[in-house]
């Protein structure tokens, strides 16, 4: 019996080994104006939040720092530093949060998802469209407390006036 | 008792760099030192004197004593903020540790294994990464295949060489109705099992017991607590001839009978699936990490045992795509038999 027919490959995140290309940190994204490129699944449901434009593990590529010497027991290794690139936007995220390789592969990915969806989506992706609506919720409850704030100034002046009896010392 | 005086002098002094340097050595410049700093002078330091991992070893370090679990996770604002003499002498100290090629692990003395935070104690070996996927391939079977969860719980499952605790006590928290038999040769093993299973509340569904699974004789002793579902292990299974050429770090610090297989390194590989079925139920399975030459070996082996009744199912590659983990099945009783006949099945003679 061969071993060959034996081997099954877990889906559904790939096996990919170091593979040398060059690599770029992209801080700053290219924002496309809106309407332009991919279609954005947008799942209705019953959440507020749209699902955001899911990665195609085809088009990643992943690099561990640990892909050297033998592994498993042989190794001891701490870099469990994941980096993923997006091969058709070009995005890339390095991702080293926390200690496990599997936890950084599925932050990379989470990470990675909403930096795509900046990149193609622009000012209708959902990272932007949170941001202002946060942003708006923030100025409303500023509105609200500056207004509070002077309904209770002002009926403190009403009060005070009102206790002031004509012809005693009284400050104005 | 030296180190208490220049910590006294030292913070006395309030200076670092001055007339003390012969009894500090490597200590960075003396002014302000923020978080980012300190790391670049010890990576320095480090990759200067050779030691591998050198900015990974730099920036757990002062991520830990900065109260985190990697310097990426930091609060922005700490990476530039100076630090206290205090906080420098400590990265000073945990530095010196792996100037001496102790494992980042044991300097730390905790570690996380699939989002569990775990005591590291030297010899006792420290989890691998890839480990976390056999846990992972465990819980896809458990959740996919054949119920194995009853009036009374379960799954039922066995570890041999349980080390910290990692494989067994993740399997728990992440399966709540499950219950765990983990056994280990070493004592220090026990040991720390039993504290990280206290640590993580995990105590009352798992069971911790010194056992030899190289000696034969002494299997009737784990009889009693099965059958069971499942055989999980990460048994030693470097080969013998390879063991001087593994690196200090390793060398130094683990126990080598934690990683020493023997010739082929399939000693306790064996051992274990000789015994593998005098414990487990029907369709039973065995899950194993194993060195990249293993599969093949192990598939031959197993057919050169019919008695025992596994078959190598399937095996599954690591994320660097080496092969690396086995699932062994077992096919159920023997054609009029009975299903629990303990006491009457002689055990399977192993080689070597």
């Amino acid at each position: 019996m061969s071993t060959s027919g034996l081997f099954r490959f877990p889906a559904p995140l790939t096996r990919v080994c170091p593979v040398p290309w060059a690599l770029r940190l992209c801080e700053k994204l290219p924002l496309l104006s809106p309407g332009t490129v991919a279609t954005l699944v947008q799942a209705a449901g019953k959440k507020d939040r749209p699902a955001l434009l899911s990665l195609d593990e085809h088009e990643l590529e992943e690099q561990f720092v640990k892909g050297h010497g033998p592994g498993g027991q042989a190794t001891n290794k701490t870099s469990n530093c994941v980096v993923l690139r997006h091969v058709p936007s070009g995005i890339v995220v390095k991702c080293h949060q926390t200690r496990s390789v599997d936890q950084n592969r599925k932050l990379a990915r989470r990470i990675l998802q909403e930096k795509v969806d900046v990149f193609y989506n622009g000012e209708n992706s959902l990272v932007c469209r949170e941001k202002r609506e946060a942003e708006k919720r923030k100025q409303e409850r500023k509105k609200r407390a500056k207004e509070t704030l002077e309904k209770k100034k002002l009926l403190k002046e009403q009060w005070e006036a009102s206790k002031n009896v004509p012809g005693e010392d009284c400050r104005f | 008792m030296l180190r208490a005086i220049i910590c006294g002098l030292g913070w006395r002094r309030g200076i670092w760099g001055c007339a003390f340097s012969s009894w500090q050595p490597h200590q960075p410049p003396a002014g302000l030192l923020s978080a980012t700093k300190v790391v670049s002078h010890w990576t320095a330091v480090f990759e200067e004197k050779g030691i591998p991992e050198a900015r990974e070893s730099s920036e757990y370090i002062v991520a830990h004593v900065l109260g985190a679990k990697t310097f990426q996770s930091l609060r922005p604002g700490l990476w530039t903020q100076p630090l206290t003499p205090w906080q420098l002498q400590c990265i000073q100290e945990l530095s010196s540790y792996r100037l001496q090629r102790m494992p980042v692990q044991y300097i730390l003395g905790e570690w996380d294994f699939q989002g569990l935070n775990l005591k590291m104690a030297p010899p006792v070996f420290i989890p691998r990464p890839e480990t976390e996927e056999l846990v992972e391939w465990v819980l896809e079977e458990v959740t996919k295949g054949p119920r194995m969860v009853g009036a009374e719980g379960g799954p039922l499952i066995l570890e041999v060489g349980c080390g910290s605790g990692a494989i067994s006590l993740s399997l728990l928290s992440r399966l709540p109705q499950s219950r765990v038999t983990a056994v280990d040769k070493g004592e220090a093993a026990i040991c720390l099992t039993h504290e990280n299973a206290q640590r993580l509340r995990l105590q009352d569904r798992i069971q911790i017991v010194p056992f030899d699974v190289t000696l034969v004789e002494s299997w009737a002793h784990l009889l009693p607590w099965g059958p069971v579902d499942l055989v999980v292990s990460n048994p030693p299974y470097i080969f013998h001839q390879d063991m001087e050429k593994l690196a200090p770090e390793i060398l130094r610090y683990e126990d080598p009978v934690a990683l020493d297989g023997g010739e082929e390194g399939m000693d306790v590989i064996t051992h274990i699936l000789a015994l593998a079925p005098q414990l487990l139920k029907d369709s039973g399975s065995v899950f194993l990490e194993v060195d990249p030459q293993h599969p093949e070996l192990v598939g031959s082996w197993l057919q050169s045992q019919p008695d025992l009744s596994l078959h190598l199912v399937a095996v599954r590659r690591d994320f660097c795509g080496r092969p690396r983990f086995l699932h062994i099945r077992r096919s159920g009783p023997q054609r009029g038999s009975p299903v629990d006949a303990w006491p009457g099945r002689q055990p399977v003679r192993v080689p070597g």
